[in-house]
Order: structure tokens, then C-alpha cells, then sequence
């Protein structure tokens, strides 16, 4: 587990598959939880926790984010890592869209940058917001990510169109901070 | 007078199996809707558990490939379309011209054309999307001419022959395809036939 001064950051096992669940009911959508078809998807309990428990889990770098007091305040982690062309995307979810502008937001991306730029060498990682998440959008671009573009009316919820903005951080060069 | 309520919808769990099967089990269950009294307790608990597993209907497709055919050339590519959304009514497209000779900008054009108007006048889509190379100029460029917009532009995103190249996400509304079918024949006496014409003379005077 990592220990900064306001998060510990740690791999999620079964047991937080309830903190989970609260992520999936927010009341607006998040970009990081929609499907390949960018639906959104209704996971019960045991189906997060049976997730969770699986080697997959571990494999595809999902964390619980804490706070001092040792309170699940969300999840982040890396997908899509692409070999090839050495980029992935980060996820991060925290149940409190406050916390984004906050200590837990900064220190949950930079502990992503690390494992992403410092660990697994990538050149590149992608975040993607959805126009309902301005307070990620804003995390994102304050950690130096900056926007690709953004794809129209891709998702339909609430009974409306929402567009999903995807941000491009690139490895810094050497000897910049990350 | 408001009507207020604390109940709200989810997904079964576990759990909830016991009770799901005692309420299976109750004659009046099976006289308001279905079910067989004769049906072992064992049998009702092994259909309720597949019942409970289904995810919200996958019964729509979610993927449809079609194949660019011609009487006089035989089967010329594939159009597929991916990631079809039946909720969000979208998709996006790739498009293969399998024979090399007709991989000419009026064949691709054409394909295109007429994946589109499958895609938003056949199963009422509201959006199609495609990822297309940097390089693959002649592909974007036909797009963007049927009305499509580059939404995306995502540096450095795919490695082909030791190289890294640009990919540009491309999005088209139903809106702009009506847009793009309406006003181009009332400007310059435009059809799908006029498209062809055109990009077929376009063609010969850059290979001329």
C-alpha cells in the first residue's frame, strides 16, 4: 500500500465491494464506468465483490483510495494498457465529488502518474470526463492533462445527451517532475 | 400532495434467493402469472437463479457485419459496425475494401455512403462514430464529406511499421447526414450518383 499525507492507496479486495456499489449509484453518470458501447452498467454487489476477488483485479491495477481516518473514499486504477503504442487510461472514482479538488483527487492521480510513468515506462495516459463530471475534468487539467477532444452526444441518461471529453497526459521529459 | 417513497429498483442478489423462491412457490404466483405446482423446489430454484443472472437485454445485436457485395465484382469488403448501442443509438463503423484494385476513393466513398444510410434510415442510430489513422487521409477526408466532424485527435496513438501515428476520432449525427443529404442536391444538383460522378472525375484528373 502507498501512504501519502492524506490517502492511502492500496489494491481492492471483496470486502469493499459495498464502497463499490455506492461509486455505480451516484447520481450522475461517470465516464470510467461506462461499457465498450458506453452504456452504463448496473453491477450487483456479489458481481463487484466476485470482480474484485479475481485474479483479473489484480491484473488490471484497481485501488481503493482511503482516507486518514482509514474511510473507503473511492477507487482509481489503469486500463487499456496498450503495449504497442505504451499508454493506458486512468480511472478514478471517488464517491465525494468534492474530494476531487482536494488533497485525495491530486495525491489518487499523482500515485497514478508514478505507476504509469515511473513503473510501467508508459509514454502516455488517457482520462476520459464525461460533460457531468466537471469536478474530474478539472482534476485532470490541473495534473496536467489536456484535451484531445470531445465526442458528441454519446451517451444518453437522464433524458438527455451527454458528450465525453477525452485528456492526454504525455510522460514528462527527463528530469521534469511528473 | 406529493407521492413519496423510500423504494427504489436494483439488481437481485444472492440473498434475496429465498424469498424469490418462496414467493415462486405460492399458489397465487402461479395463478396471477405462471409456473407449474408439479415443478420440484430444486427446478424453481435453478430457473429463478438463471432468471436473476440476466443482465438487461443483450437481445439486439451488438455488433453487425455487412458485406460490400457487387453482381459484376463478387464481394468486394466488410462493413462493420461495433459497439452498436441500442440505448444510446450509436455505433461506430470500420470499413475493409478486400479487393485491392477497387480500393479507389469512389468505391470507399460509396460504401460509406451507404453504411450510413443503413446505420441512421434502417436502425434509426442517432450517432456513428469511427476511428480513423492520420494517414489514412482518403478515409477521413471522405467522411468529414459526408458531414462527419473530427472530434478527436489523439497524438502518438497507434504504432504501425516501428512508428507511432495520430488517430482521429471522427462522430456523425443523424442531424448532420439529413444536413449533408438535404442541402448538397438543392447546391449543385447533388445525389449519391452526382457523389460518384464527381469523385470518379477527381480521380482521373489526379491520376491524369
Amino acid at each position: 500500500m502507498i501512504v501519502s499525507e492524506h490517502t492511502l492507496i492500496r489494491t481492492a479486495d471483496p470486502d469493499d465491494a459495498d464502497f463499490l456499489l455506492e461509486v455505480y449509484r451516484a447520481e450522475r453518470p461517470k465516464a470510467a464506468l461506462l461499457d465498450g458501447r458506453r452504456e452504463p452498467v448496473l453491477p450487483s454487489r456479489d458481481e463487484l465483490a466476485e470482480m474484485l476477488a479475481s485474479k483479473d483485479a489484480g491484473r488490471n491495477q484497481f485501488f481503493a483510495v482511503e482516507d486518514t481516518a482509514g474511510r473507503v473514499c473511492g477507487f482509481c486504477g489503469l486500463r487499456g494498457v496498450s503495449i504497442e503504442a505504451v499508454f493506458c487510461e486512468v480511472m478514478v472514482l471517488l464517491i465525494d465529488p468534492a474530494d476531487h479538488a482536494g488533497p485525495i483527487g491530486r495525491e489518487t492521480v499523482q500515485f497514478l502518474l508514478d505507476r504509469a510513468f515511473g513503473r510501467m515506462h508508459l509514454e502516455k495516459v488517457l482520462g476520459t470526463c464525461l460533460d457531468s463530471e466537471p469536478e474530474l475534468r478539472a482534476l485532470l487539467a490541473d495534473s496536467g492533462f489536456v484535451s484531445g477532444g470531445i465526442q458528441r452526444q454519446v451517451l444518453y441518461s437522464g433524458g438527455a445527451w451527454h458528450d465525453i471529453e477525452t485528456m492526454a497526459r504525455l510522460r514528462p521529459a527527463p528530469g521534469q517532475g511528473g | 400532495m406529493p407521492f413519496k417513497t423510500d423504494a427504489y429498483i436494483r439488481r437481485a442478489e444472492r440473498d434475496d434467493l429465498d424469498t424469490v423462491v418462496a414467493w415462486m412457490e405460492e399458489p397465487d404466483f402461479h395463478y396471477f402469472l405462471y409456473g407449474d405446482p408439479a415443478q420440484s423446489p430444486r427446478q424453481v430454484r435453478e430457473r429463478i437463479v438463471l432468471m436473476l443472472g440476466r443482465g438487461v437485454g443483450h437481445t439486439m445485436p451488438g455488433g453487425v457485419y455487412l458485406l460490400i457485395d457487387s453482381p459484376s465484382m463478387g464481394p468486394i469488403g466488410l462493413v462493420s459496425l461495433q459497439n452498436i448501442s441500442w440505448r444510446n443509438r450509436s455505433c461506430s463503423l470500420d470499413l475493409y475494401i478486400g479487393m485491392k484494385h477497387l480500393r479507389s476513393r469512389t468505391v470507399t466513398a460509396i460504401a460509406i455512403y451507404r453504411a450510413l444510410e443503413y446505420c441512421f434510415d434502417e436502425l434509426n442510430l442517432h450517432r456513428v462514430g469511427a476511428y480513423i489513422y492520420a494517414f489514412n487521409t482518403a478515409s477521413w477526408r471522405i467522411f468529414e464529406f459526408a458531414g462527419a466532424k473530427r472530434e478527436l485527435s489523439m497524438a502518438k496513438h497507434v504504432l504501425r511499421d516501428g512508428e507511432l501515428h495520430d488517430v482521429y476520432g471522427y462522430g456523425l449525427l443523424r442531424e448532420e447526414f439529413d444536413e449533408v443529404r438535404r442541402a448538397k442536391p438543392r447546391a449543385a444538383g447533388f445525389s449519391l450518383q452526382e457523389m460518384i460522378k464527381t469523385l470518379a472525375g477527381n480521380e482521373a484528373e489526379s491520376s491524369g
